[in-house]
């Protein structure tokens, strides 16, 4: 049989990793499908990529591809810093992080805000469900006004939009997508590698199991109402994946999530210019108005200097450094004492 | 009148932000170079301009540095402390006052010299008046101590190098002051100072400073830090010396600097340089250490190397943030939920800051863990001597990192948390080598680094970690000792104690008391603390904090037929350690067990 090779002559086996644990059906094992595709496709040898998470679902997804990569698996919301911190010991790794709402938006979004301040050479991937899995079904903050949780309360907050906020901050490589887009998702998720400087991908990628609400004839709150034989508390629904949906620019879909829920995507328009942060902006906040989901590369800015550019650092990563690079002369400690002597 | 050479304690009392400060380096600086011993200890507020703050100098034949118990000459410039100041002090102190200031000075029992510092300074420099007014009383203080004319000049230029102007002014000052005093009054107290005659070798330097040269000499590759009272000059000094010292020959930096936003995100930098095969650092006190526990568990769990300095100020909360404590030192060992432990290094000196800000590198890649600096605000914001910073002695211990894949093809049974050599610590890759790569992290893991709940696995894991960390005892820094032949009472103090410990053993020794001492220079405890503790017949555990957090590390690790005679003298005001104060508090413990 003839396997098929890419440009470095790696099987697309090399990319991939371990047995998800997810729910099945989950649509952040599409997401790290589509991140084994993508780095297979641009041919970027698997241990030259580092993979790097914090805590969450999405956050588990490190160990399901790239088995050949180094992975950090690091604690709640503080992803970016880690990475800012291997980074600049080693810059000619290319970074992908992957986050959750819970993660980006709420514990750790000052963290992300300031590795997008930096422009942190990184692709950060946000898995966006607008839910705690791992603590089964409360609200993150970007749950929608006026969803309700499986036990009914409806979220009262407003919502935050982590593509706005990274647009915001002048990040330079911002886009959103769907779980279920796999073609748009390849294509921006190989951009975000390419991308010298932070890209943020918000990916919305719906839980198969928390983010629906009672009303749903295909709630788990209704499941469980209505089975005798599933009165157990941790029951989780065997689904299939979202089918595979693509939008034309310019175009919007409805899609059913497994709740019976609709969300509507519309893929951004072809004459949208991406150098435009304020056009960006502004498909954004319509999007919203219109209750639905703008997809597509938001804005792009590939002129601005990286983290470890900004610092000036030695042109070999200061892990590859000897100790005489590292250890100042005999000489210099002498001149030093020397001149305290005075 | 008797004269009183070469010992005396001066305070000067100033406002925050008034230049005294560069003032009183200069005496301090004079009084170094004219080789007496001396130390200046800044009590300064948590602000910027306008609060009280103090600069106590101590002359001392004996070598004491720690702050005398009583003030001998008081310089007044501060309303706001005028009055308090005043009272005080023992009768036949001196006092020179501005007297432009209009409060009254009702102490006709000390030796008074009142000084129009302000209307002296506007001659020279109207708008300047109220900074040049501080350098009038260096001038009144080096006529009235006899200070040498040429010593005091050269402090002046070392204070504003290259300043030219900036020394005019201040030398005018000065001497300004000099010739007042000489034309109004005549000498009426005992104090004077002879030259000594400077130790070529002996300069002065801080301890923050100290540990941050000895980061650069260490390798240390990231500093990522996060501004914080009194630690923010180890990286202020590291951010200094890093263009002048660790250049490549492209004049590109090999060390990287970041300021973090939060001692969260400093901690998580340095957590992922060191799993990156880097040399990271951060420096921070308490509340930085507070903030970064959830990353010091991940760094123990998960054995990755990072250095992390403690300047310790007084806790608890904000508490006192320009104010000094051995406070910090429990939370620094058992740092982190669940069961951890780690290696913490205790310098007492500044040659010790350096030595053991290049040593915590290489502990922290040997053990393949985070490992603590300790000092605290006394050692690292003053300026203390030193003869010599010793250039490392040894090659750069980078531990057990396999680079490629014969040397991984050596180790049968490789698994990044196996202990194949049977010493507690495993081999390890680093990202980008392609050599047996895993997902690191802080969920429980087996010996494969694969996630694991087995409670088979995890229970190895933990005896392990604990089996390592136990081995740095005989490795770390060693404590030092000063033993009587008699044997009697052992005092155990650690850190910037060091200062204070002679003065203290002089008082106790006059009572006829023969005391030994030991220093602990790290923790977990050296096996020769326990012998130290077995040698003597009482053992008081000396340290600045409230409830003695060395002493209860002893009577956990000690073998418990020994605790009995383990006895804790913990005390903290927020003030450096007075020998008085706390041979006193020795005293009493000693006569209270005796009873």
């Amino acid at each position: 049989m003839n396997i098929k090779l890419n440009v470095i002559d790696l099987p697309k086996d090399d990319y991939k990793g371990g047995p998800s644990s997810l729910c099945p059906g989950c649509g952040h094992d599409q997401v790290s499908n589509v991140i084994i595709n993508a780095a297979w496709e641009n041919g970027i040898q698997p241990e030259k990529i580092a993979k790097m998470s914090g805590i969450g679902c999405s956050s588990k997804t490190p160990a399901y591809f790239l088995g050949k990569s180094h992975g950090f698996n690091t604690v709640h919301g503080r992803m970016p810093s880690v990475t800012t911190g291997a980074n600049l010991i080693n810059k000619d790794l290319t970074y992908i992080g992957v986050s959750g709402d819970g993660d980006s938006a709420s514990i750790g979004i000052g963290q992300f805000i300031h590795a997008i301040r930096r422009n942190l050479d990184m692709l950060y991937i946000i898995e966006n469900n607008g839910v705690y899995g791992l603590t089964k079904g409360q609200y993150s903050a970007t749950a929608e006004i006026g969803s309700r949780k499986k036990k009914g309360e409806a979220n009262m907050s407003q919502p935050i939009d982590l593509c706005a906020v990274a647009l915001n901050l002048g990040c330079t490589f911002v886009a959103r997508s769907f779980s279920g887009s796999k073609k748009q998702l390849t294509a921006l998720i190989k951009a975000g590698l390419s991308h010298k400087g932070m890209a943020v991908i918000d990916i919305i990628s719906p839980c198969v199991t928390f983010n629906n609400n009672d009303e749903s004839l295909r709630s788990y709150g209704y499941v469980k109402e209505n089975s005798n034989e599933l009165h157990v508390v941790d029951y989780i629904p065997q689904r299939a994946p979202i089918e595979e949906v693509e939008v034309p620019a310019g175009n919007y879909r409805d899609i059913t999530l497994h709740d019976g829920s609709i969300i509507r995507l519309e893929t951004i328009d072809d004459t949208h210019d991406p150098s435009d942060i304020v056009a960006a902006l502004s498909s954004l906040h319509k999007a919203e108005r219109e209750k639905s989901h703008v997809t597509g590369l938001l804005y792009f800015n590939p002129n601005v200097e990286t983290t470890s550019e900004q610092l000036n650092l030695s042109d070999t990563p200061l892990s590859a450094l000897n100790e005489e690079d590292m250890r100042p002369s005999e000489e210099s400690l002498i001149e030093i004492i020397k001149n305290k002597r005075g | 009148m008797e004269t009183i050479t070469n010992n005396c304690t001066i305070n000067i009392a100033t406002a925050n932000g008034t230049g005294s400060q560069s003032a009183n380096l200069i005496i301090l600086q004079t009084l170094f170079d004219m080789g007496v011993n001396v130390s200046g200890k800044n009590f300064f507020p948590s602000n910027i301009s306008g609060l009280p703050t103090w600069y106590v100098i101590r002359v001392s034949e004996k070598g004491y540095q720690a702050p005398g118990d009583d003030v001998n000459i008081q310089i007044l410039m501060n309303k706001a402390t005028w009055m308090k100041d005043l009272e005080s002090l023992e009768p036949g102190s001196v006092i020179i006052y501005n007297s432009d200031v209009k409060l009254p000075v009702e102490r006709d029992d000390c030796i008074l010299y009142p000084i129009p510092m302000t209307k002296m300074a506007r001659t020279i420099h109207p708008k300047l008046a109220r900074m040049i007014s501080n350098v009038i009383y260096v001038g009144v203080l080096a006529e009235i101590l006899n200070l040498d004319q040429e010593v005091i000049e050269l402090a002046i230029s070392k204070q504003f190098k290259g300043k030219d102007s900036a020394i005019q002014l201040n030398l005018n000052a000065a001497n300004l002051g000099k010739e007042y005093f000489q034309e109004n009054f005549k000498k009426q107290d005992p104090y004077v100072i002879e030259n000594r005659g400077k130790d070529d070798d002996a300069f002065l330097i801080e301890g923050n400073e100290a540990i941050a040269l000895g980061a650069i000499y260490g390798g240390v590759s990231l500093l990522a830090w996060y501004p914080i009272t009194p630690s923010s000059s180890v990286a202020e000094s590291i951010i200094e010396w890093v263009p002048k010292l660790r250049l490549d020959k492209d004049g590109k930096s090999t060390c990287a600097i970041i300021q973090a936003e939060d001692e969260i995100a400093a901690a998580g930098m340095i957590i992922g340089g060191g799993w990156a095969g880097g040399r990271t650092m951060t420096a921070t006190s308490g509340p930085g250490i507070s903030l970064m526990s959830e990353f010091i568990g991940l760094s123990y769990f998960a054995e990755i190397p990072c250095v992390i300095w403690d300047v310790n100020r007084t806790g608890p909360s904000t508490g006192l943030p320009t104010r000094t404590q051995q406070g910090d030192l429990t939370l620094l060992y058992e740092a982190s939920h669940g069961d951890t432990q780690h290696i913490v290094i205790i310098p007492g000196t500044v040659e010790e800051c350096f030595e053991f800000g290049w040593r915590a590198f290489d502990y922290a890649e040997h053990f393949q863990t985070l490992v603590f600096g300790f000092s605290d605000l006394d050692l690292g914001m003053n300026k203390w001597k030193a003869t010599d910073l010793k250039y490392p002695t040894e090659k750069m211990n980078r531990g057990k990192v396999i680079h490629t894949q014969e040397q991984l093809e050596k180790i049968s049974n490789f698994g990044r948390y196996r202990d194949v050599d049977g010493d507690g610590i495993p081999y390890r890759t680093l990202p980008g080598s392609g050599l047996a790569p895993i997902l690191y992290r802080g969920t429980g893991h087996d010996e494969d680094g694969v996630y694991s709940e087995d409670p088979e696995v995890y229970r190895n894991m933990m005896m392990r970690l604990r089996k390592k960390i136990d081995s740095a005892r005989t490795i770390l820094p060693q404590p030092l000792f000063r033993e009587e032949v008699e044997q009697e009472v052992g005092i155990i103090y650690y850190g910037s104690m060091e200062t204070t410990i002679q003065e203290i053993d002089d008082i106790l020794e006059d009572t006829g008391m023969k005391v030994s001492q030991c220093r602990v220079r790290s923790l977990p405890l050296s096996p020769a603390v326990e012998k130290f503790v077995e040698n003597h017949e009482l053992i008081i555990v000396l340290e600045i904090n409230r409830d003695g957090q060395m002493y209860g590390i002893l009577r956990k690790e000690l073998p418990i037929e020994l605790v009995p005679k383990v006895h804790s003298v913990a005390y903290s005001d927020g003030l450096p350690p007075r020998g008085n104060v706390y041979a006193e508090k020795i005293l009493e413990k000693i006569k209270d067990v005796q009873k």
